[in-house]
């Protein structure tokens, strides 16, 4: 059984192109390493187009299935080793994790002082 | 030459940049740039799994997005304690 729709796999696959494009190109152009943490979660939404896509394809098969693990995968690993890399970078810089009375507000560095 | 072998190619080649975003930079820059390389190259191996019709290689970004994890952590944690 597969639900073959070639103009839809388009669509999806596209998204899937946009979507990683559209996150590499926003990393590189942040210049803070947290900010560019973020625009790791478009690709792993890129996923679930993929995974859609890969049902239009092959139907309710092996595939599929193992795609859809990969795009849950993606998923829940994205978010803990970006919280994991947040934490790592805010440690580095401060020394410490936790909030504390004399902690700078604004954790984001000058630009300026990022490009010395 | 089917639209998923496009798709790949078009996902592929944007690792030229996720490249740049690794060997250059501060640490912390380079290892978001790593992070985001694994996940492109899992998506791109799924595409050029099912482009090219050879369906058993989709256990091998299966695998990569288990050990991806284990990896990004070990680097973070590396990066947090020693560089």
């Amino acid at each position: 059984m597969s639900p073959h729709h070639p103009i839809g796999e388009a669509i999806l696959l596209s998204i899937v192109v946009l979507s990683a494009w559209l996150g590499v190109i926003g990393m590189l152009r942040m210049h803070e390493p947290t900010q560019a943490l973020h625009y790791l979660s478009l690709p792993a939404i890129g996923a679930f187009a993929l995974t859609i896509a890969t049902f239009l394809e092959t139907g309710l098969t092996q595939v599929f299935w193992k795609t859809l693990a990969i795009c849950i995968m993606l998923l829940a690993i994205n978010s803990v080793v970006t919280h994991a890399s947040a934490r790592a970078f805010r440690t580095r810089q401060l020394g410490h994790w936790e909030p504390r009375d004399g902690d700078p507000i604004e954790f984001v560095r000058d630009t300026k002082e990022f490009e010395q | 030459m089917n639209i998923w072998l496009i798709a790949g190619i078009a996902v592929a080649s944007s690792l030229v940049l996720c490249a740049f975003m690794c060997l250059h930079g501060n640490p912390e820059r380079r290892l978001v740039g790593l992070e985001m390389t694994s996940m492109i190259v899992i998506t791109s191996m799924v595409l050029f799994t099912v482009g090219t019709g050879r369906l058993p290689f989709i256990d091998l970004p299966l695998t990569l997005a288990i050990l991806s994890f284990g990896g990004g952590l070990v680097f973070v944690r590396f990066l947090r304690r020693y560089l």
